[in-house]
């Protein structure tokens, strides 16, 4: 068990005393600490790396939260444990502030995508209305809050997410995504995962 | 919207009768399916992002809180993310879980100021906090964690002795997370909530308050049909059993009500899923709903009643003395937002409610449809006064008498 004070009772007292100014996220201090990120998630936040999200244009809240739940251990991600491991708030907010703020690739998406496949993108774009991804994600699947950006996400990390919810190998802030996902088959995944990755 | 393939399933699987797709309708209907029909709610329904970094003191929103006249609101401690449910140590301490975060903190007074720790991190919702005997207990999703002697070791408190295969809970993510309390026999009671939205389930294991021995044996079912309290209890003078209910998603704006239950003796039925106090629920086969105890008090439609504590003394007044006060976190499934308040539970002499008044509001700003905070538990403090914890804003107000 890891013990910490949350804040140093000297840096409490002084918050308590002298309130410091409202803490707006700052995207230009999150570049400046964005440099390590690059090398898996892309310089401009758009991944060219297998089984590696795009950060570009993700909501800010969805980012914080699940930096969070990288630093806090309860997202089992091996290097972004790592990467995260007593990073502070400020950093976590700044840098999604800076990452939201870059714009998503569009097309031609990524030289590694697949090449796109007509029929599984109509089954693909059948699901979600049946399973209202949209509702959440939003219709043009944006994202929002806690509820990432889908649109242009690398098809096989989009795969590899719902796989994982659905074998109850992550959860979000809440149970919605591995409930979402229940009964869909594989084929059904994949279909999903084309349709969403190819959205702009 | 026209029921699309999917709701169907749900809608028949829900009713527990095969139609058109017997091999579909023996599974488990997805949680987000189960029971949407027919209620006309807007669908686009969420529920809201937490908050899992520090809100600083300066946006902490304690100037908009509303208390009645002679009492006094303000911010007791803050830094404390995803704050929920707390216990108080012999000497103090406080001690608060949560949920997504995964931590337990500890809040100390320091010469007037507080201060937290973090004394545990990285659990499954260490929503259950109780504290007997010196000895913190943790309940988390899949854990049951105890250390002894805990405030006297809270820079380091080492190792916790396991004792999760003791008390052998289930351990379903869906409404899995613990509210716990030592009750006046020494046994330590908690929460076991429904997997579901509304579904088939084995009323044995799930909707239930249920008692063990310290030590985890002599498991006792409370009571059952209890679709997920997050928050119970015990009247100071007649050491009954009172607990918070949430009631089920997607049914209407306005149904089902959270309730608040009064368990007379150990065993009784409170109906889920088949009522909530009068309302047959349409999603499951009709039972009479006077088979089932009748609830002490509606809380409003998706209010989320969570923590809730018996006011003990006349630190407030002999107007609420035994009386109950509830946090209500806040809806998400509802069009027009309801809860994010502290409510009292006023009772009579013989134990009814007469009344359920407001007591802090101000964390609901109903014109703009947004919320500054959301109150999840309270704790009397030895002075007498009130804490509040804001899982929101990771803060904890204290209310006093001026």
């Amino acid at each position: 068990m890891i013990v910490r004070d949350t804040l140093g009772a000297a840096a409490l007292a002084a918050a308590l005393l002298v309130p410091p100014p409202a803490a707006a996220a700052d995207a230009a201090r999150g570049a400046s600490l964005a440099a390590p990120c690059a090398a898996c998630h892309g310089a401009d936040g758009n991944s060219t790396t297998p089984l590696v999200p795009s950060l570009a244009g993700q909501p800010p809240v969805f980012l914080t939260l699940q930096m969070v739940l990288f630093r806090e251990g309860i997202r089992a991600v091996p290097a972004m444990n790592a990467a995260m491991e007593g990073i502070t708030d400020r950093d976590v907010e700044d840098l999604a502030a800076h990452y939201a703020a870059l714009p998503p690739h569009t097309d031609p998406p990524h030289a590694d995508q697949p090449e796109r496949d007509a029929a599984k993108a109509a089954r693909g774009a059948a699901l979600s209305v049946q399973h209202r991804c949209g509702v959440c994600h939003l219709p043009g699947y944006t994202g929002q809050n806690q509820m990432p950006r889908l649109a242009g996400q690398r098809e096989d990390f989009l795969l590899h997410t719902m796989q994982d919810y659905q074998a109850q190998r992550r959860t979000g802030t809440d149970t919605t995504m591995n409930a979402a996902l229940y009964g869909l088959s594989g084929q059904d995944l994949a279909d999903l995962a084309h349709y969403l990755a190819i959205q702009r | 919207m026209p029921p699309t393939p999917s709701m169907r399933r749900a809608f028949c699987a829900a009713l527990f009768v095969s139609m058109a797709a017997p091999a579909l309708a023996q599974a488990p209907v997805p949680a987000w399916a189960q029971g949407r029909e027919g209620s006309g709610m807007a669908p686009n329904l969420a529920p809201h992002a937490p908050r899992l970094t520090v809100t600083p003191p300066d946006q902490v929103p304690v100037d908009k809180l509303r208390v009645p006249a002679g009492f006094k609101v303000e911010l007791w401690a803050h830094g404390a993310p995803g704050a929920r449910m707390m216990a108080v140590g012999d000497r103090g301490t406080v001690f608060v879980g949560s949920r997504v975060i995964g931590r337990v903190y500890a809040i100390t007074d320091e010469g007037g100021q507080r201060r937290v720790r973090t004394i545990a991190q990285g659990l499954t919702q260490p929503n259950g906090i109780a504290f007997k005997d010196g000895a913190l207990t943790v309940i988390a999703i899949n854990r049951v964690l105890r250390w002894e002697g805990i405030e006297g070791k809270l820079d380091s408190p080492g190792a916790p002795v396991e004792m999760t295969a003791a008390f052998g809970l289930p351990t379903e993510e869906h409404h899995g997370w613990k509210f716990a309390s030592f009750g006046p026999d020494g046994r330590l009671y908690t929460n076991v909530g429904v997997p579901c939205n509304v579904c088939e389930f084995d009323r044995d294991r799930f909707a239930l308050l249920v008692s063990f021995n310290a030590d985890g044996s002599g498991r006792r079912i409370e009571a059952r049909g209890i679709r997920n309290s997050v928050g119970f209890d015990f009247h100071p003078v007649t050491r009954e059993l009172w607990a918070t209910n949430n009631g089920r998603d997607w049914a209407g704006n306005d149904v089902p009500e959270d309730t608040l239950h009064r368990v007379r003796r150990a065993g009784e039925d409170h109906g889920f899923p088949f009522c909530v106090g009068t309302w047959p629920d349409p999603a499951v086969p009709a039972r009479a709903c006077s088979e089932f105890e009748q609830p002490a008090a509606m809380l409003g439609p998706h209010t989320a009643a969570l923590g809730m504590r018996f006011y003990r003394g006349n630190g407030f007044g002999a107007a609420y003395e035994n009386q109950i006060f509830i946090a209500r976190r806040g809806s998400w499934n509802r069009e027009t937002k309801s809860g994010f308040d502290v409510v009292v539970a006023k009772l009579d002499a013989q134990g009814r409610v007469t009344a359920v008044e407001p007591f802090l509001t101000g964390f609901l700003d109903a014109n703009a449809g947004t919320f500054h905070g959301r109150p999840v538990d309270l704790q009397q403090m030895p002075d007498g006064s009130l804490l509040v914890a804001d899982e929101q804003m990771g803060a904890i107000y204290r209310i006093s008498r001026q």
